[in-house]
């Protein structure tokens, strides 16, 4: 019932502008992100500040004051394979129009970063796997099995948990998609909420065919019931595909001008 | 095993709008559960009755009606009663007589009577137009400007509509920072159509009500109710931005209309008395509008404000 969470992955420390902001306290090029991504539909910011062994917690209140202070407060999915750099964002995050997202836990190394989202109230994505990918749905099912009781037993919502189906990159593994998507029917049918990379599925594509790609994909996926993904809202092929599937799904009522708002 | 009440409370809730000034003012919307629902949590503004009067004067042939308005030589006397009906909580005057069809009087003289209106009675007031969509355009905008001069009276203006929207909206809400009613017949997908494209003026939502459509019960109410309805579980569900002004509902413009409303007794004795079927038909249509999701609705007779008024009153 409730329209598609847009998460915008343009705040990302692979990008040669964001790295170099980051490492210099520049607000302009992050808040332009920032607001572009806002204005293009998304409901949630990812920030990713890399692996930031060093000054992670500080980087990450910086970013996170930052962003919302001058975006109205939107809420912030918090990226990093840096626990306390999560937790330090978690600690300055406004919750007032969202709560902070754990980006990410597995069911490996990583599923104490479930207890780290249950002790503050956040959302944690939780990754379908344990090392590497997962050789079918029966062993991410359990995965997901593990990470939900985890998740319950520290008193989380299920609500709270978005299980991440691992989008698979199709030049490569293209016998595999048609699983993931069933994977997502799955979480649906069981009332999970979801989201992931869907992006990922078109790496290595050519520019011009990443878009249909990803708006192909992210359709099929829609009608299995994915819930959110992280995504580029200055895709407009892909956002225009999300806002039609929102009204197919009857997520949200239609108007002629469903496309702009 | 006992019976637990689970409150289905909504994270989203309706707009709140306040019309009047002062200790005056009154608020529609504002709840985030379903219609009339106090059981799931408090609702702050309780659902507001207008009370109606036409410039061209009252219902007329309704004895509770005449008895009541008895005296008022003038608009400007009958405005005063209506505002002292037991149970109204605002006024809304209808410049029926602008339209072409019913004398086609003057901007300028129905903009003087607001004025009047204005001056006399010190509960929140509606103005609603003649509902003819040329007129209305340029008369509405006179009287939001008429409405802000001085010491601005905080009215609601209804209502912009599909072809005029523009100019009443702009008029009402930007130029002349009154409230405005986006009104669509019937059709949930023009009703937020209509919303965005007031939104996309610059006027905020904070600023607009909502009249979806009316009918009398038993003249397609039903397609009324399920409107209200479905846009009401789209503000709340689906948190829909677009859709989340309150509802106003006109009532007695329409059951006042309608044959079980007008045959007098003589034609249909077996009907009996045509004053007992016209209240009865104004006091089913507007509690059916409060329990659809109404959060105002528009009424004339004095009986049935005060027995719509006590429903809220015990419902609440």
């Amino acid at each position: 019932m409730s329209k598609f969470i847009v998460i915008g992955e343009r705040i990302h420390c692979i990008s040669p502008v964001i790295r170099e902001a980051m490492a210099n306290r520049d607000p302009e090029p992050i808040l332009k992100r920032a607001k572009d991504q806002i204005a293009q539909g998304a409901v949630y910011l990812d920030v990713n500040i890399g692996p930031a062994g060093k000054d992670g917690e500080e980087l990450m209140q910086w970013a996170v004051k930052l962003i919302q202070e001058e975006c109205d407060n939107i809420p912030l999915c918090l990226d990093t394979v840096n626990t306390k750099a999560i937790e330090a964002g978690i600690k300055v995050h406004n919750n007032s129009r969202g709560k902070p997202i754990v980006n990410s836990a597995d069911a490996g190394d990583r599923i104490s970063n479930i207890d780290l989202a249950a002790a503050n109230d956040a959302i944690c994505i939780a990754l379908c796997s344990a090392a590497g990918i997962p050789a079918d749905n029966d062993e991410r099912m359990g995965y997901c099995q593990t990470m939900l009781e985890r998740g319950m037993e520290h008193g989380m919502d299920p609500e709270d948990i978005w299980f991440d189906p691992l989008f698979l990159v199709v030049k490569g593994m293209q016998d595999k998609q048609m699983e993931v998507l069933d994977f997502i029917k799955m979480l649906s049918d069981m009332g999970l909420s979801s989201s992931g990379g869907l992006s990922n599925i078109s790496n290595m594509m050519p520019h011009h065919v990443r878009p249909v790609m990803d708006s192909a994909m992210l359709a099929m996926a829609m009608y299995c019931g994915l819930t959110s993904a992280i995504v580029n809202p200055g895709d407009l092929r892909l956002m225009e595909t999300l806002r039609s599937c929102d009204i197919i799904r009857n997520n949200t009522l239609y108007a002629d001008s469903y496309l702009d708002i | 095993m006992a019976y637990k009440n689970e409150a289905q409370v909504f994270p989203s809730s309706i707009n709140t709008l306040t019309i009047g000034i002062g200790d005056k003012a009154i608020a529609f919307g504002g709840e985030n559960v379903l219609p009339l629902y106090t059981f799931d949590a408090p609702i702050e503004h309780r659902p507001k009755i207008g009370v109606a009067i036409s410039d061209m004067g009252y219902i007329k042939g309704v004895p509770g009606i005449e008895k009541f308005y008895a005296g008022a030589e003038n608009v400007i006397e009958m405005a005063k009663l209506a505002a002292n009906m037991p149970g109204a909580d605002f006024l809304v005057l209808c410049l029926d007589s602008a339209n072409p069809n019913n004398g086609d009087k003057s901007i300028e003289e129905c903009v003087d009577l607001v004025k009047k209106v204005l001056e006399a009675v010190d509960i929140p007031v509606a103005v609603e137009g003649c509902k003819n969509i040329e007129k209305d355009s340029r008369l509405l905008e006179k009287v939001a400007e008429a409405a802000q001069e001085g010491s601005d009276k905080n009215i609601l203006i209804l209502s912009a509509h599909e072809e005029n929207y523009k100019a009443v909206a702009t008029a009402a809400a930007l130029a002349y920072g009154q409230n405005v009613t986006a009104e669509s017949a019937v059709d949930i997908n023009l009703a937020k159509q209509l919303n965005v494209l007031i939104n996309v003026l610059g006027i905020s939502p904070e600023k607009m009500m909502m009249n979806l459509g009316s009918a009398a019960a038993g003249y397609g109410f039903e397609y009324i109710a399920s409107t209200i309805e479905r846009v009401k579980m789209a503000a709340l569900a689906q948190d829909d931005a677009m859709l989340k002004m309150p509802i106003i509902t006109p009532v007695s413009s329409e059951t006042w209309a309608v044959k079980e409303s007008l045959a007098s007794q003589e034609d249909y004795p077996e009907w009996g008395s045509a004053e007992a079927r016209g209240v009865n038909m104004e006091v089913s249509t507007a509690a059916a509008c409060l329990a659809a999701g109404s959060n105002a609705v528009i009424l004339a007779h004095p009986d049935s404000v005060k027995t719509i008024s006590e429903l809220i009153d015990n419902l609440m």
